[in-house]
């Protein structure tokens, strides 16, 4: 089942084209991942599925249904601005979201105690927002937007500023409400967060697809593989145009994309010449490769 | 609808259970209390020292009327006035004086009164005193001096003073006022007092609470929690809430209010006479029900008002100190009625105070005035209500479009031409 559809959704703002024809499908149980470089877009077109700004012309369907503001109770978003109410304790904070979510004040309270629980913040629960660490109010933050087992959840910037113990509980969280069958579409820049856990993704420049499926697929029809070379020594070499279209130098390694034409036999010469090789892999491009090609080539 | 409520409902539990909510409640009336009835139980309670005041009289025929009439007596049975007559003469006229200020200077004198020789024609005296700003005492003085020289005047005329004080007694006008269906009922100046001070109340809360709804849409804005609740619920739900939830914040505290006023109106009197006997002669005076039901009906739409125009700039701005520029023409609208409020009171049929009462952003005050002074008819009052009605619904629809943009955009503050873009496009 579909739980999200973008037909042709354009919106500006003044005379920039922020989001332009956009249109994309987000299966039940799958997790979208939704990129793109800075001022792509990717905000306004979350915004514009939450409904707090309207698209200019297209149409958006949740759960089937058009432009309708009652599936958005079925909906969790976390904006990419986080803040919560900053005077009001813990559980009165989430109850409030629930409620806003329509759910009955006595479900509201068992699930805020769950999810405390699971995020192991019982002993907050009676603190104010602002007592809390900045860790923690994330956390809180992200309960608001699963409390009422919404059947899509939007997010905006999920990993941001998060520690990676925080970051390894978020994973978990979104692969369990997936597995529950929730749609999930998250944007970010985080290439490596989203190629663990993404099923499918769309990739956005300047408000318009570049790239969409599923990501097999996409990396499947990339075409050429990429190169791992773990290295000491001078990388000059990676600087000819004949033999290497573009590299990402890690610093202790590099991941090469070669040059219509070039072989990896005359790089691993040319390499071994400069430097010490340590590692020598042919890979299926990562999908930070992906990304950088497929941007600068637009 | 449901969503609504839960707004309210937030806004007022987390208002209600604060300790300014709490304060505030208890503190607001008894400011108001102290201002209004301290100063006059202090000067009943007001245990007083004699005052020893020495006269220069070189008239020499004023000290005996002076204290004929500075005849009052304090609790222990003293005069209150002490005077002893100083003599002088032109050539030492100087140093008497010299002596006696050093004498108030020392504390064993308060003041000294110097009567000059021609005071009968001059009708001009001095008064030297270490105090000098109690202005009752120093009325008394005066009227007590002037009596004295009038006395020595009429009785060189040739004329009985007795006789002319009968025929020069002054007639007191007792202010009757006449209510609807004739009704005849002594007024003390309790309608100019309860004029004046509903319309400075409705003033204030027009701050107060507009100031709450500002600080509340700013700080939404600015903790950027707005864009969680707006994904759940509709702007114009949010901002509805809000205005609902802080204005049942406002009549919680008016309820508890009326209780109290009501209890003391009911034991206050008794009780205050317990303390000092005296205050058992006063009166309260009543609040006709008319007049209490306009208060709370132009106090809810007064508030609408301006709470929405209040929304609205919270929602354009992002600081505190942005919305103290923006919120001026709000002010003003504020302002004006309480400039005409004297003129309205003194003149409430007035075609002037017809037309202010019905201009909305004055009504809830110049109306409110007009009721409580002088009934207008039906027809007025009503007609102030639908168009106030009409203009807080044609507002909210436009403060409701700014607000829906207007709450998601941070940064830069919108010019008008902007706004008015949100207007019509949104």
């Amino acid at each position: 089942m579909e739980a999200l559809r973008l037909e042709n959704i354009s919106k500006s703002f003044d005379k920039v084209q922020a989001v332009d024809n956009l249109s994309l499908s987000v299966p039940a149980g799958k997790v979208y991942g939704f990129l793109g470089p800075n001022g792509a877009g990717k905000t306004t077109t979350l915004r514009m599925i939450v409904q707090i700004i309207l698209p200019d012309s297209g149409n958006i369907h949740i759960f089937g249904k058009p432009n309708k503001r009652e599936s958005l109770d079925r909906v969790g978003y976390l904006p990419e601005e986080r803040g919560l109410y900053r005077k009001i304790k813990v559980h009165e904070a989430l109850e409030f979201f629930g409620e806003l979510k329509g759910m009955k004040r006595k479900d509201c309270q068992q699930k805020v105690n769950h999810w405390l629980d699971r995020f192991g913040m019982m002993e907050a629960r009676r603190k104010k927002m602002e007592e809390l660490s900045k860790g923690n109010q994330q956390k809180i933050q992200f309960i608001t937007t699963v409390l009422h087992d919404p059947d899509l959840i939007v997010l905006d910037e999920p990993f941001m500023g998060l520690d990676p113990l925080n970051a390894l509980l978020l994973k978990e969280t979104l692969l369990e409400q997936k597995s529950r069958g929730a749609a999930i579409i998250f944007s970010t820049h985080l290439m490596d967060e989203a190629e663990k856990l993404c099923d499918s993704i769309c990739l956005i420049n300047r408000g318009q697809k570049v790239l969409d499926g599923e990501l097999k697929t996409i990396k499947r029809n990339f075409g050429k593989k990429s190169i791992i070379l773990g290295y000491t020594g001078n990388a000059d070499y990676l600087k000819d145009a004949s033999l290497v279209k573009h590299y990402n130098d890690y610093g202790n390694h590099v991941e090469i994309s070669l040059s219509d034409g070039a072989s990896y036999k005359t790089l691993l010469q040319k390499a071994m010449q400069h430097a010490e090789i340590s590692r020598f892999e042919m890979v299926e491009p990562s999908l930070n490769e992906i990304f950088i090609a497929t941007v600068t080539q637009n | 609808m449901q969503k609504l409520l839960t707004v309210l409902r937030r806004e007022y539990v987390s208002r209600v259970k604060t300790k300014g909510f709490i304060a505030g409640t208890i503190l607001i009336p008894l400011f108001m209390i102290a201002v209004s009835v301290l100063p006059a139980i202090m000067i009943l309670l007001k245990s007083e020292d004699p005052r020893k005041i020495a006269v220069i009289d070189m008239s020499g025929e004023i000290f005996d009327g002076l204290v004929n009439d500075l005849d009052e007596k304090i609790e222990t049975g003293e005069r209150k006035y002490q005077l002893t007559k100083k003599q002088a003469f032109a050539d030492d006229l100087e140093s008497v004086k010299e002596t006696l200020s050093d004498e108030i200077d020392r504390e064993q004198l308060d003041s000294y009164i110097y009567i000059p020789p021609g005071v009968l024609d001059s009708s001009k005296a001095e008064f030297y005193g270490r105090i000098v700003s109690n202005f009752q005492e120093n009325e008394r003085l005066e009227g007590a001096i002037s009596r004295a020289v009038t006395e020595i005047r009429i009785k060189r005329s040739g004329l009985d003073p007795e006789a002319v004080r009968r025929l020069t007694r002054e007639v007191s006008l007792r202010t009757f006022k006449v209510g609807p269906g004739g009704t005849e009922e002594e007024d003390r100046g309790y309608s100019f007092a309860m004029a004046y001070g509903l319309a400075m109340f409705l003033y204030m809360a027009m701050f107060i609470y507009g100031a709450v709804i500002l600080r509340s849409v700013i700080e939404e804005k600015t903790s950027r929690v707005v864009e969680s609740v707006i994904s759940s619920v509709r702007p114009f739900d949010l901002m509805a809430g809000k205005i609902f939830g802080v204005g049942a914040v406002g009549l919680t505290q008016f309820l508890i209010w009326a209780l109290a006023l009501g209890a003391v109106s009911l034991y206050g009197v008794q009780v205050v006479g317990m303390v000092a006997p005296a205050a058992k002669s006063v009166s309260l005076p009543t609040v006709p029900i008319a007049v209490l039901v306009a208060f709370v009906v132009y106090f809810l739409l007064g508030y609408f008002l301006y709470a929405t125009l209040y929304a609205a700039v919270g929602a354009m701005v992002n600081s505190d100190q942005e919305a103290q520029q923006l919120q001026w023409p709000i002010v003003i609208l504020i302002i004006i009625p309480i400039m005409f409020i004297m003129f309205v009171i003194q003149n409430p049929a007035s075609q002037t105070s017809v037309i202010l009462s019905l201009v909305p952003f004055f009504t809830p005050i110049i109306m409110l005035a007009r009721i409580v002074v002088q009934m207008p008819p039906l027809w007025e009052i009503l007609l102030s209500i639908v168009i106030m009605v009409a203009t807080i619904a044609g507002i909210t629809w436009v403060v409701g479009k700014i607000y829906r943009v207007g709450v998601l955009m941070y940064g830069k503050r919108p010019t008008l031409p902007e706004i008015i873009k949100w207007i019509r496009y949104s």
